[in-house]
Order: C-alpha cells, then sequence, then structure tokens
C-alpha cells in the first residue's frame, strides 16, 4: 500500500538507481513505451538472425524502404480506392444503422419482433456469404462497400437501439407532465439521451466496417490492395508486404482513434 | 468493564498518502495517541476524512503509519494480526460466490484452524447473531442487515480478543441500524470482547460505546474522549433517557464544528479540480 | 393472497398478463411472417421468376444438395479441417492468454503498462496479419491457425487481466485480515471473483477464432469449410455452394449457442 521505507529521512540522501527506478514506476506511459522498443528490436533481431530473409523483413529495412510500397505502380490507387470504399461504407452504415435503430427501437412493439432478427443476423458468420457478394456486385469497390455495411450496420443498430430502450421511465414521465408533444420528447428527451450510445455503436461500426471492406479486398486478389498482397507473398517479398501491412494498420488504427476521440467528446453528461 | 490491562496502545501515530509535493499528497492523520481497554467498546467518529478509518486500519495492521506505532498486548503491530484482531467492514465483504456458512468456514480457513472445528464454531457464531437458518443462502440473497450479521458471524468465528469495525452499519437504514444495534450491545456484552468501532452516527456511538474519540477535521487527531457511563446490556429505554440525550447533545457540540470545517475544506477541493483541465 | 388473474379481470377488461401474452405472441407471428415471406419470396422467384440459376439457386435444390452432403458424409473433411484448426488455435490461445493474464493482473503497475498495449493492437484488423502469415506458413492449416490463435488472444488475456486485476479491494483485504496465504487467496478468493470475467473473455476468443479461421479459409486455403464454399463459387455448382453455406453457418450458430450456454450454466452461481 504505502511506501514507509524512508520515514523521516532527508530527500538528498536516496541514491541515483532508486531514484532512476521510482521515476520509472511513477509513470508507466514511459515503461510501455520500453516494452514497445523492446517488441521492435526483437523483430530487428529475429528477421537479421534466425529468420530466412524471404519470410520476414526487419523493421529497419520496412520503414526505411516504405516509399518503394508507394512506389509500385498502383498501390497509391488502391489504397486511396479502399480509403473511398470505407469512408462510404461508413457513412451508408450510419444512415441506415440509425434509420433502421429508431424505426425498430421507438415502438416496443416493433423491437420484440423485429430485434431477435436482427440479433440472429448479427450472429451469423458474414464470411460465408463473401463469394455471393463478389459474384453479386463484383470485383469492384460496390462488393467492397457492401460487405463493408453488412458488417457496420448491425452494431449501430443494436446500440441505437439500446439507447432508446434504456431511457429511464421517470425522465418520460417528467416530460409528459410538462405538457411535451410526442415530437418534443423524441427531439429533446430520446434523442440527445441516444446520441452516447449511437457514438459507441459508431466506434463498433467502423471496426466493422474496417474489418469488411478489409476482408473484401484482401478476397479479390486480382485487383485492388488484394492485388498487391497476393503479389508481394507470392513473389517472396517481406519488406513490401510488411510496408502494405503496416500502411494498412495506420489507416485503421488512425480511423478507429477518430471515432473513438468523437464518442468521449459526446458522452461528456454520462456518469457511468 | 474495563480490565486494568490495555488491549491496544497507539503512540504518536500519524500518517499521509503520497509524497510531499505530489498531486496525491493527503496529510490522513496528524499524531494521535489513545489507551484501548481490554473488553471495552470504544468509538472513533469524526466528520468525513478526519482519519478514523485511517487510525482503524493502522490498528488492524491493514496499513503502515508514517510515524509511529500501535502496539497489541506487547506486540508492535506491523501487519494483519488474524490471531488477535478481526476486521468487520463496511462494505460488503462477504464473498459473493460462497454461501454465508462458506464464508464463515473460509475465514477459520485463513486463520489456520482445524478443519474438525471449523463446522461446529460456524455454526454457533450464526446462531449468536441470528443467522441459522440462512446457512446456506449466498449473500446477493440476503438483505443489508443479513449480510453484516454475517460478516459479524464471521469475525465472530474467529474467536479473536479484538474486534474492529469500520462503519458496519453504514450502508443500511435507520430501523436495521436500530436493531442490530441492540442486537450487538446484547452480543458483546456476553462475549467481552474489546471493540473498536467507526461510526458517523452520533446515537450510534451513544449507544454502543463505553468511551467515544471524537476526531477533528483534516487532518485530524483526537479533539476529545467522552466517557459514557451506563452498563451492558444496554436497554432500548436508554436511548429516551435524558442522560442519552445530554451526551449526545455534547457530542454534537464538539463534532459540529469540525463537519463545518470538513465540507469547506471538500467544496474547496472540488472548485479547484474544476477549475483545471476539465472543459 | 393474490388472485389469480386469468384473462379478464371482474370487470370484463384484459389484464396486464394477457395483454403481454398477446404481444409475445404478435411479435412471434412476425418473426414467422418475415421468414415465411423471404423464403416464399426466394422460392417463386427462382421457380418462375427470371432469377438466373447462376445468381440464386432454387431453394428446393438447395436443399437436395444439402441433403446429398449430410448424407454422403462429404462435409466430414472440411469440418474436421475447420474444426481442428479451431481446436488448435482456441488451446494456445486460452492457455497462453489466461497464464500470461494472471501474470500482468499481479501488479497494478503492470496492468498499466500492459493493458493499453494490449488493448491497442486488438484495435487493428487481425485480418491484416493474413498475408504475413501465408508468406511464413503457407496455404496449409499453420497459416489458419497463426491467425486464429493471434485474434482471440487478446480477449482472452484482457478479460483475465480485468477478472483478476480488479477483484474488489475489500475481498483481497478482508482475506488477508483473517490470515490468508498467497495461495489461499488465489485459490478462494482470486479464482472465484474473476472466473465469469474469464468465462466471458473464453467465449468470445472462441467465437472470434471461428470467424478468422472460416475467414483465411475463403481468403486463401486448400482445405476447410471457407475453402469448400470458395472453391464450389468458383466452380459456378451454386447450389451446392448454398448448401455448404447453410451447413457452415449452421455450424458456427451452434458452437455459438453451446458456448454461450456454457458459460451462463457456469456463471449462475
Amino acid at each position: 500500500m504505502t511506501s514507509t521505507a524512508y520515514p523521516a529521512q532527508s530527500r538528498g540522501a536516496v541514491p541515483l538507481g532508486r531514484r532512476c527506478k521510482r521515476w520509472i514506476l511513477a509513470r508507466p506511459g514511459v515503461a510501455r513505451l520500453g516494452v514497445i522498443a523492446l517488441l521492435f528490436i526483437a523483430w530487428e533481431v529475429a528477421a537479421r538472425s534466425f529468420v530466412d530473409k524471404l519470410f520476414l523483413s526487419p523493421p529497419s529495412l520496412v520503414f526505411t524502404q516504405i516509399h518503394t510500397v508507394f512506389e509500385t505502380t498502383g498501390v497509391p490507387n488502391a489504397l486511396r480506392v479502399s480509403a473511398y470504399e470505407i469512408g462510404v461504407a461508413f457513412v451508408m452504415s450510419v444512415a441506415i444503422g440509425l434509420a433502421v435503430g429508431l424505426a425498430v427501437g421507438l415502438h416496443r412493439f416493433s423491437q420484440k419482433s423485429l430485434m431477435p432478427i436482427i440479433l440472429l443476423l448479427y450472429g451469423t458468420p458474414q464470411i460465408t456469404i463473401l463469394p455471393l457478394f463478389i459474384l453479386y456486385f463484383g470485383i469492384g469497390p460496390a462488393s467492397k462497400i457492401a460487405f463493408g455495411v453488412s458488417h457496420g450496420i448491425f452494431p449501430i443498430i443494436v446500440t441505437v437501439v439500446a439507447g432508446v430502450q434504456n431511457i429511464k421511465p421517470i425522465l418520460l414521465t417528467s416530460a409528459k407532465s410538462m405538457g411535451a408533444s410526442r415530437w418534443h420528447i423524441f427531439r429533446w428527451v430520446i434523442f440527445p439521451h441516444m446520441i452516447p450510445s449511437f457514438f459507441a455503436g459508431m466506434r463498433l461500426g467502423m471496426t466493422g466496417v474496417l474489418l469488411g471492406v478489409l476482408l473484401a479486398e484482401l478476397y479479390v486478389s486480382t485487383a485492388g490492395i488484394g492485388y498487391y498482397t497476393t503479389l508481394f507473398t507470392q513473389s517472396f517479398n517481406p519488406t513490401k508486404l510488411l510496408g502494405l501491412i503496416s500502411i494498412l494498420a495506420a489507416m485503421a488504427i488512425l480511423l478507429n482513434e477518430i471515432v473513438r476521440r468523437a464518442e468521449l467528446h459526446y458522452s461528456r453528461w454520462r456518469s457511468d | 468493564m474495563a480490565g486494568n490491562d490495555l488491549a491496544i496502545r497507539v503512540r504518536n501515530v500519524s500518517h499521509q498518502f503520497g509524497e510531499e509535493g505530489s498531486t496525491q499528497f493527503v496529510r490522513a492523520m496528524l499524531e494521535t495517541s489513545l489507551d484501548i481497554h481490554r473488553g471495552e467498546l470504544l468509538c472513533l467518529i469524526g466528520p468525513s476524512g478526519c482519519g478514523k478509518s485511517t487510525l482503524l486500519n493502522v490498528i488492524g495492521g491493514l496499513l503502515t503509519p508514517t510515524s509511529g506505532q500501535v502496539l497489541v498486548g506487547d506486540t508492535e503491530v506491523s501487519g494483519p494480526l488474524p490471531q488477535e484482531i478481526a476486521y468487520v467492514f463496511q462494505e460488503n465483504a462477504l464473498f459473493p460466490w460462497s454461501t454465508v456458512i462458506e464464508n464463515v468456514n473460509l475465514g477459520m480457513m485463513f486463520q489456520g484452524v482445524p478443519k474438525v472445528e471449523r463446522e461446529p464454531r460456524a455454526r454457533k457464531s450464526l446462531a449468536a447473531v441470528g443467522l441459522s437458518d440462512f446457512a446456506n443462502h449466498y449473500p446477493g440473497q440476503l438483505s443489508g442487515g443479513m449480510r453484516q450479521r454475517a460478516a459479524l458471524a464471521r469475525a465472530l468465528s474467529l474467536e479473536t480478543g479484538i474486534i474492529l469495525m469500520d462503519e458496519p452499519f453504514g450502508a443500511l437504514d435507520e430501523q436495521t441500524r436500530m436493531v442490530l444495534g441492540e442486537d450487538l450491545s446484547v452480543l458483546l456484552s456476553r462475549t467481552g470482547k474489546t471493540i473498536v468501532f467507526v461510526t458517523h452516527s452520533l446515537g450510534e456511538a451513544v449507544f454502543l460505546a463505553d468511551r467515544v474519540a471524537v476526531f477533528s477535521a483534516r487532518p485530524g487527531t483526537i479533539k476529545e474522549v467522552i466517557k459514557i457511563d451506563e452498563p451492558h446490556p444496554r436497554k432500548p429505554g436508554f436511548m429516551t433517557s435524558e442522560k442519552f440525550t445530554d451526551l449526545r447533545n455534547t457530542l454534537f457540540a464538539l463534532l459540529h464544528e469540525e463537519i463545518r470545517k470538513a465540507m469547506e475544506q471538500s467544496a474547496a477541493s472540488e472548485r479547484a479540480a474544476g477549475r483545471d483541465g476539465h472543459s | 393472497m393474490n388472485a389469480t388473474p386469468t384473462s379478464t379481470t371482474p370487470q370484463g377488461t384484459p389484464s396486464k398478463s394477457a395483454k403481454r401474452d398477446r404481444s409475445a405472441l404478435g411479435s412471434r407471428l412476425v418473426q414467422a411472417a418475415f421468414v415465411l415471406v423471404l423464403v416464399g419470396l426466394w422460392y417463386l422467384g427462382t421457380t418462375y421468376g427470371q432469377i438466373s440459376p447462376i445468381l440464386l439457386p432454387n431453394p428446393v435444390r438447395v436443399f437436395d444438395e444439402l441433403v446429398d452432403v449430410l448424407a454422403t458424409l462429404e462435409f466430414v473433411s472440411d469440418l474436421g479441417v475447420t474444426l481442428f484448426e479451431l481446436a488448435i488455435a482456441f488451446s494456445i490461445s486460452a492457455t497462453s492468454g489466461i497464464v500470461l493474464g494472471y501474470l500482468i493482473s499481479r501488479s497494478q503497475y503492470s496492468i498499466r503498462v500492459f493493458e493499453p498495449l494490449l488493448a491497442g493492437i486488438y484495435s487493428v484488423p487481425i485480418i491484416l496479419f493474413l498475408p504475413l502469415y501465408i508468406l511464413f506458413f503457407g496455404l496449409g492449416p499453420s497459416s489458419k491457425i497463426a491467425l486464429g490463435v493471434t485474434t482471440s488472444f487478446f480477449p482472452i488475456i484482457l478479460n483475465t487481466i480485468a477478472g483478476f486485476g480488479y477483484v474488489e479491494r475489500v475481498y483481497v483485504l478482508s482475506a488477508r485480515s483473517m490470515g490468508a496465504s498467497d495461495y489461499q487467496l488465489f485459490r478462494w478468493v482470486l479464482l472465484p471473483a474473476a472466473f465469469p470475467i474469464i468465462l466471458t473473455g473464453l467465449r468470445i476468443g472462441f467465437t472470434v477464432a471461428l470467424l478468422s479461421i472460416l475467414g483465411s479459409e475463403t481468403i486463401a486455403s486448400l482445405a476447410g469449410l471457407g475453402h469448400r464454399i470458395v472453391h464450389l463459387g468458383e466452380g459456378m455448382d451454386m447450389a451446392r455452394m448454398f448448401a455448404y453455406i447453410a451447413f457452415a453457418v449452421a455450424i458456427a450458430l451452434t458452437l455459438n449457442t453451446v458456448t454461450s450456454s456454457l458459460e451462463a450454466r457456469a456463471r449462475r452461481r
């Protein structure tokens, strides 16, 4: 619990080693960076000494050579198209998810009858019908967007419905007692109440959209990102492959972070 | 009532949390000394944050003070003393995954009681608190009052000379507190244990204690110790007597000023927290 | 003491329980209608409508193919591969996740160092690792197992850390005050307290492992259920493909239900 090791000593007498230790112990963020650094060093060492050059590339090479990935013809375009697909899929998921969520959530009956169906669909492994999506929508952006939307709408619907349903009845009673009309109640009580859940749903929705779009992209090996991952894999080029993956990972982290910050900002009034 | 020997001696104990100068620095308790007699029920009362729970934790060996020492009998306290001291917490410390009687048995197992003795001792202490019929219930199935009875049964089964209680009735409603208070008085008059008891409630302190130690606002120390000269078990009639009212008024006068000070302190720290870094 | 409510109160108006029964019935009807309409349209569209069998096979044919797949036990080899990959992947991630999670949970400091790190890595779509694993392990089961382990490791370790690391302090203090040893504390306090949360982590890990294994089989594989579906699709054997899709979905849903009920049953205490 509390340190009692130095009850009455003067502060100047603490040796350097112990001071360093206490400094690190007070800053877990620094220790975390240390762990990350260690992981990168391990990767570097493994790639240089233990593992065949064909299978793994050290980070020093991957990140200094990352411009070659961009210089490979077609990669910047593929990245741009993927970003476009993610954006469109996300906007569509949010719009559809919000609309369906409100429609289902606002009435007890529709919620009870339709939610089980929605939850069932949410729980099915959509990956099994990915080939069908490609078959129906082709190998271009449409199938990627469709698959992304298909993954993104469900968490949004579920959280919007929950946000609408979870409102404390006392708040509704209180509004009605002050003479609020149905529209008033929706606009000023239900809607603001549902916003934090909606943003939480959008965060999950973004994760879903990223998953859907990337799955579809990786599946289609004749165009887009999937073409290049297949190319780099089959030509045993781990440097470029890792470079491409890092770029995509960075993109995903950035998008997730943006949505997460938005969620935090709009959920400030929640005490739970 | 009180024997000649001292069960617990608190010598110049003070405590602070965190390093001086850091944001988490709190001077919880100034130098405090106290003698607790064997067989007496001593109450610690004071405003929020005054250090009374800190002192209880120090006595129980759950916290090592930044200076000073506590002696239990002849031993200096440097950690929990499960053979001497049993601790009853405010919020429920009953393990929710075990039944009432399993909880009592677990306590004895931790202490080191041989297996054959556990069951009869458990049954005895559950009977003493009136929970014999609920031995196989889970804490989640019991009311707050019953849960605290079970926690007390667990403490009793450890057969220690000293029991420490940190606002044991804090989470309960007025009526349950009243009933439990009366039962506690009866129970303790029979067992002769030394009890140290932290509470917020003036009435509870006067009703149950032999002596009441009043704390000042943070950083706290013992301002005064009031003696309650009334034999145990305390009758319900005591609560409506004039003696009770006088004692209660004395306590109120002592505490009132300290409570005001404590409220102003916490309001000031809330304002400070609101000013820096919160949009 | 209570009068037993039947469908009407003495005044003749329907009681609350009757209203609830009616709405439950109503929602069931809507769900049944939904399914019937969907299947109905499917059947009518493919039998009498202009929908090409290359796009959407007839449900009757799909059913026939499914029966054939089941009867000839053709599914066994692919299902076997998928379940094998799942079993190995889950065993590895469960043991490593729980052990490492426990070790990390032992100090608040290490929790603060490692937990955000693990949560951060988990926020990257793990599927991106697949091409790497293909490069490394080839198209065989190893790459699928590797991806399955990577995906399911995180929910398991994070839940284990949450379970052990955030045991209510009062339980630990109480046990310590009664003289509990380190082993006693672990066995009687930490483990039962953490158990429900860890179990949830295991269920999530299992589900996620299955999904990523199916996904990697779909994208790049030589065997397994995912691969079979793709293979049939490329051969334009639509009816059989749909049959396998239905089969895979059924398997996934069954496994989900089983793990959920196992979790619920273990948590009931």
